[in-house]
């Protein structure tokens, strides 16, 4: 199995935005592995051939981590209204500016992999549908539901080679 | 006929704000506001909290410099709650505060303000970014990275998280360093500090290429202010306030529980930014500058070594006197950042810094109201707080770094837009450099208002009847 990083990103106090931190915690049971506590970020507990982070968003400190994985599976929420609930899709290095400092795409850190550390993993995004981003903790029922079709998915693309 | 411009958002800082350029009829700068519309209110929403929560809600503030918050907030707790810390526990607390100066600081010269010095202010905005700096040069993208990366993980192990840790509570810290901890930040520093005066090396160079322009660029008279210690030399965590005018004499000196005797806050109805100023020369002769070239102004000196060589070197630039144009931040700043590298050391090796006696617990009866001030790493930061004998809040007054420096980047923007813009054959570059003029300051605007903004991206010149004469887009 490739050494895969799943790198969850989001903002939990804003509801299904932070989708992501449930996501991780359920693959991490089904792993066998212990549940990030709201202050944690799993990195502290790499190590094993599937790690799992969960952070509020990507940025640049995180490339070193990632350059030791061979595999990269980003989970996000998204709002995309024609794809469906839990979209998976290969990403490609891609340089792209954004009009905030402190945002980065996958595609963005797959491409600062590439030129600051020489490599290239394999870089997937599992990104879950979300239904509201009000200033709340907790995800809307709908969200909760596609929590374990997404670990499923990233499972499926764990055990893909 | 007369017109306006508006630069709206600024791009390259932290946080949301519009430049607007006011043209007489013969298309030449007459006026230059910069517009901060965040509106944050913590102020407000604090009121009835628990004075010991404000250590967590405020560096809630800002995702940027939550440490200096957390800090500020936990200072102000200590005199709330009349809990004077142990000295292992200012130990943790500055070498937390190091860490993030290193990563902020790190952060702004090679993200923010980098790619116009290295690529030009004219350059094609698509590569005149950090993305362009990765391309063109891999090697110092890596090691701007790895400063930041540096920072941040030293306020991980401290306070459990890169972003909003928990270390620092009224009267102490919640934890001691432990000996794993202080080896691994130990183990990296010198190479840091080798990239820190890489970086040094680079910002003279830049700025070096045009003398000139580096001198002339947003240089206006002003006071500065920072912390100091005993010895006037240069503090970014405790210290006595210093303000020195326009040629660098000593206006005043307070400590910081003083600083209402000192500073008022003047309001302009055309921003949410207030404007602070010393109250002995009244509003506005008595505006004044902070952060990094307000620090170095005020400082005799900087205690540590290498930066205190470089020290010397800065304050040769106006031969003694106060360096007055706003390029002169990013020499500033990264000087500073070799202090902080330099500290980190010295907090490493002194003999309490493994020590378990971290926390005074507060006594039964509060003393209800208390002033904790730092340096942030955009400049002075206050925080004031009035509680209850329950120890709930009734009253914050906040004066973030970022807003003492509201006057000047105004002025900043105002002398760059006069000297450059022309409003008949408006240029893309042009505009860039009324924001680098702003960019020079670091601002945390998230953070001096205390959003979520909206980002159109375009600059539009409008004649006086509203019809659009040109646009240029980014």
């Amino acid at each position: 199995m490739l050494r895969t990083l799943v790198i969850g990103y989001g903002n939990p106090d804003r509801q299904d935005d932070g989708v992501a931190y449930a996501v991780v915690n359920a693959l991490r049971q089904r792993l066998g592995q212990a549940r990030l506590d709201e202050d944690e970020t799993g990195l502290e507990q790499l190590g094993v051939s599937v790690d799992s982070v969960f952070l509020l968003q990507l940025a640049p400190d995180l490339l070193d981590v990632a350059a030791g994985y061979q595999r990269l599976i980003f989970v996000d929420a998204h709002v995309f209204p024609d794809v469906e609930d839990v979209h998976s899709v290969l990403v490609q290095p891609e340089y792209a500016t954004a009009a905030f400092t402190h945002h980065m795409t996958p595609a963005l850190f797959l491409a600062l992999l590439q030129t600051l550390y020489g490599c290239q993993p394999e870089g997937h995004i599992v990104s879950v549908r979300g239904q509201g981003f009000d200033f709340e903790r907790g995800l809307t029922p709908a969200t909760v539901e596609q929590v374990a079709p997404a670990v499923e998915r990233i499972q499926a693309l764990l055990a893909a080679k | 006929m007369a017109q306006k411009i508006t630069i709206e958002p600024v791009t390259r800082i932290e946080g949301h704000a519009r430049v607007t350029i006011h043209l007489d009829d013969a298309g030449r700068v007459e006026n230059t506001y910069f517009h901060v519309d965040e509106f944050r209110g913590v102020e407000k929403f604090s009121e009835g909290r628990p004075y010991f929560e404000m250590a967590q809600i405020t560096q809630r503030i800002c995702g940027i410099c939550p440490v200096s918050h957390h800090l500020a907030a936990a200072k102000a707790g200590d005199n709330v709650a009349g809990a004077k810390p142990p000295r292992p526990a200012n130990l943790l607390r500055e070498l937390l505060h190091m860490g993030q100066i290193v990563q902020s600081h790190s952060m702004h010269f090679f993200h923010l303000a980098a790619p116009d010095l290295i690529f030009g202010f004219d350059a094609d905005p698509a590569t005149r970014n950090v993305f362009g700096i990765v391309q063109a040069n891999p090697e110092l993208a890596l090691k701007a990275v790895n400063l930041r990366r540096y920072g941040q993980q030293i306020i991980e192990r401290l306070g459990g998280k890169r972003v909003h840790p928990n270390l620092a509570v009224p009267g102490g810290v919640n934890a001691p360093l432990s000996q794993k901890d202080r080896d691994a930040i130990a183990a990296e520093r010198e190479t840091m500090v080798g990239y820190a005066l890489e970086a040094i090396a680079i910002a003279k160079d830049l700025l070096g290429a045009d003398a000139n322009l580096t001198n002339s660029f947003a240089a206006f008279p002003s006071c500065y202010m920072g912390l100091v210690d005993a010895e006037g030399g240069l503090q970014l965590y405790d210290g006595e306030i210093r303000v020195v005018d326009a040629k660098g004499q000593k206006m005043a000196q307070f400590k910081p529980q003083d600083y209402k005797e000192h500073v008022a806050e003047h309001v302009e109805c055309w921003s949410f930014l207030k404007f602070p100023y010393l109250k002995a020369l009244g509003w506005p002769q008595g505006t004044y500058r902070v952060g990094p070239l307000g620090r170095l102004n005020v400082a005799d000196k900087i205690g540590t070594p290498l930066a205190g060589a470089e020290f010397g070197l800065f304050k040769q630039i106006n031969g003694g006197k106060p360096v007055e144009g706003s390029l002169y931040y990013h020499y500033a700043r990264l000087i500073e950042n070799l202090y902080a590298l330099e500290q980190i050391g010295e907090l490493l090796d002194d003999p309490d810094i493994l020590s378990r006696d971290v926390r005074t617990y507060p006594p039964a009866e509060l003393i209800g109201h208390g002033v904790g001030v730092i340096e942030a790493p955009r400049g002075t930061l206050f925080h004031e707080y009035w509680t209850d004998e329950h120890g709930l809040l009734t009253r914050v007054n906040l004066i973030v770094a970022t807003g003492n420096n509201n006057w000047a980047m105004n002025t900043a923007a105002g002398q760059v837009a006069r000297a450059f813009v022309d409003g008949t054959r408006l240029t893309e570059g042009m505009l860039n450099r009324v924001e680098a003029a702003i960019r020079c300051y670091d601002p945390c605007l998230s953070c001096a208002t205390h959003a979520l903004g909206q980002m159109p991206l375009h600059v539009t010149l409008h004649a006086a009847d509203g019809s659009i004469l040109d646009q240029v887009r980014r």
